[in-house]
């Protein structure tokens, strides 16, 4: 059974009385352990596509299936369960909470798992060294630098142990110095077994994966191996 | 999420946001503190009253004036022998609801010191040992009169605190026992003085420093007849002062001034004024020339508006709460539009709808409760300023059912008020939330 796997999805807004098909008819399969990228130029469809993957909105039509999750008509319960226990999520914005601290920010997957404060702070703290964000366990967000914030969304990511791990144009906000090293902890993730989805315009950040996924108009144009 | 996480960060949102939060928790401070001095101060209105109701002799004191035949018995009414000592002995002996009768001659006469001390026009009052029960009496020094005292017509006298300064006003009232005082100059011995009976108001004022006894402004002094109290023996009242005036009376004929009852026991309230009423028709020969008079109407007045001026506080108070509750709601819904990514980062980290509700409910929640305990303090403050100018006879009394019952209330309309953007948080979509600017 594949980790992802999309039959006939299709996607419509309504705007007004006019029907916007965002996503027409995608059929996908992608296995545990791939590590895919989605590209696309914007409106391509590619960000819709990414919050269906995501379990941020479910489909107008069409089968969708996660982690073994039957997700097509499901609850926000069920999504909700699905988003904490089996994907992480990385942000072009990072999304964090410029409130909390760094160690707060990564355990807040967790706190809706229902995990024991103790234990929740160890498991953040010690996600948060895993990323090398050791020395800046109690500082906020906004004393971070961009790099450093995408660590602690990474580390917010990969807390809960997902299967699944999305980025979302996660080097968008970044220099490219910078931007090479997140890839580089994304190449080093799939490298011990994670399944990773990136979603970007760029097409050389596609070329890090191994199979790219080409979206244009809400269909999947073509798909190749770099 | 569990609750307590929940707290916590509304803990930190409230910390985060002092002033704001203790702007809009205003109403609730203001609506328990008013609340729970609201409620002290008709507590304490009730407390008094009761206590004036209980002195005064409760709903058992049950007075039986004469009045008129009506028209009807008219040319027979002199059958009657009106209300006498006979009365009284017959409920006294057959009544067996009623626990004291208290028959009473007045004579309104002049008392006063031998060589010395202020003459005073004094009620006095001959009675039977049932009136020191009846009265509501308490006897400060000395004792009160007993069956011998009727018996044998003994010239001793009870006096109240008042009668006992006005002649003695150098000595403290209670040494007044063992003196003599002149009523209309016969000579009596004062073997009781009677304790200082007195409003609220008063005994502080008292204690507050000014020494002096002094009789309240007239009429609104309802113990100023049992502090000027001259009690003496009905049967020498009877001999001394009435005996003379008509020739043929005697101590059982002579017509009553006052004669009182009290029933023993309330539950039998109804029988025990179907027995008097039935033994007075027999002793007034069917006529009816007297009246049955209890407190009920009276008392059920006062409770009655003991209860409004509760209901109308508290009535006040709500609404003060309601507006507070509304306060804490526009705070809420101005809180969460200014969080909408937030609820959206932690809806896609895996909240849920009910896990926001929740924790923007508890928010709410500890925004009132923080008020109450806020207006709680507030109300300590205010029950000192009511205490020192109470307007009343009756001190404002705390009590800490008030307390938690303003607390209560003050949480469920801050859980009340929570519930509508609390609603609106948790339906909002994740994605929409977290593209919000």
């Amino acid at each position: 059974m594949s980790l992802i796997h999309l039959e006939g999805v299709s996607k419509v807004y309504r705007v007004g009385d006019q029907k916007i098909r965002a996503l027409d008819e995608i059929n996908l399969r992608i296995e545990e352990g791939e590590f895919v990228a989605i590209i696309g130029s914007s409106g391509s469809g590619k960000s819709t596509l990414m919050h269906l993957l995501g379990c941020l909105d479910t489909p107008t039509t069409g089968r969708m299936n996660i982690c073994g999750n039957e997700l097509s008509s499901a609850s926000g319960d069920q999504l909700a369960r699905v988003r904490n226990r089996e994907i992480g999520f990385v942000f072009q914005a990072f999304n964090l909470l410029p409130k909390l601290d760094v160690v707060s920010n990564i355990e807040l997957p967790l706190i809706y798992s229902g995990i024991p404060a103790d234990k929740r702070k160890a498991r953040a703290k010690q996600t948060a060294i895993d990323v090398g964000l050791g020395d800046r366990l109690s500082n906020r967000p906004t004393q971070l630098s961009g790099g450093q914030c995408q660590r602690v969304a990474i580390a917010r990511a990969l807390v809960n142990n997902p299967r699944i791990l999305f980025g979302d144009e996660p080097t968008g906000n970044l220099d490219s110095a910078t931007g090479q090293m997140i890839l580089g902890m994304f190449d080093s993730l799939h490298a011990t077994g994670k399944t990773i989805v990136l979603v970007t315009h760029d097409s050389a950040i596609a070329a890090r994966s191994k199979r790219v996924i080409e979206i244009k108009d809400g269909r999947i144009m073509r798909e190749y191996n770099p | 999420m569990n609750l307590w996480v929940a707290i916590t960060i509304g803990l930190s949102e409230i910390a985060a946001h002092k002033f704001r939060t203790f702007l809009s928790m205003l109403g609730i401070v203001l609506g328990v503190s008013s609340l729970i001095a609201t409620m002290a101060l008709t507590y304490g209105i009730e407390v008094g009253t009761r206590k004036f109701m209980q002195q005064v002799g409760g709903l058992e004191f049950v007075s039986i004036p004469s009045k008129e035949p009506s028209n009807k018995q008219y040319e027979f009414a002199n059958l009657s022998p009106g209300r006498t000592l006979r009365d009284a002995e017959a409920i006294k002996k057959s009544a067996t609801f009623i626990s004291h009768v208290s028959p009473e001659l007045a004579v309104n006469t002049v008392v006063a010191v031998d060589g010395g001390g202020n003459p005073e026009r004094r009620m006095v009052r001959g009675v039977y040992p049932d009136h020191f029960v009846i009265g509501m009496h308490i006897i400060g020094k000395g004792r009160f009169l007993t069956p011998l005292d009727i018996e044998r017509g003994t010239r001793c006298v009870i006096i109240g605190q008042l009668t006992a300064t006005q002649l003695w006003p150098d000595s403290p009232p209670d040494s007044a026992v063992g003196k003599t005082l002149l009523i209309d100059s016969k000579p009596f011995r004062v073997v009781g003085v009677l304790s200082l009976y007195e409003m609220e108001e008063q005994s502080r004022a008292r204690k507050a420093g000014s020494r002096g006894i002094k009789a309240m402004t007239g009429r609104r002094d309802p113990f100023r007849s049992k502090n000027e109290a001259v009690l003496i023996p009905f049967s020498t009242m009877f001999q001394e002062f009435q005996s003379g005036l008509y020739p043929l009376d005697s101590m059982d004929s002579v017509k009553l001034d006052s004669l009182t009852v009290r029933v023993g026991d309330l539950q039998y309230f109804r029988p025990a004024l179907d027995q008097v009423r039935a033994l007075l028709d027999i002793t007034h020969r069917g006529v009816d020339n007297y009246d049955l008079e209890t407190r009920e109407e009276w008392f059920g007045r006062v409770e009655s508006s003991v209860r409004a001026s509760r209901l109308s506080g508290g009535l006040i108070s709500g609404i003060s709460l309601i507006v507070g509750g509304i306060g804490i709601m526009n705070i809420m819904l101005a809180s969460i539009s200014e969080r909408i990514r937030e609820i959206g980062i932690r809806l896609a980290v895996g909240a849920r709808g009910r896990d926001i509700f929740i924790q923007i409910l508890i928010e709410s929640m500890l925004v009132s409760l923080i008020g109450g305990l806020f207006g709680i303090a507030g109300s300590l403050g205010l029950l000192e300023i009511l205490k020192a100018i109470s307007p009343t006879e009756n001190v404002p009394i705390l009590s800490i059912e008030s307390i938690f019952l303003s607390l209560g209330f003050a949480v469920v309309a801050g859980l009340l008020s929570g519930v509508y953007p609390a609603l609106k948080a948790s339906r909002l979509d994740p994605i929409t939330a977290l593209r919000y600017e």
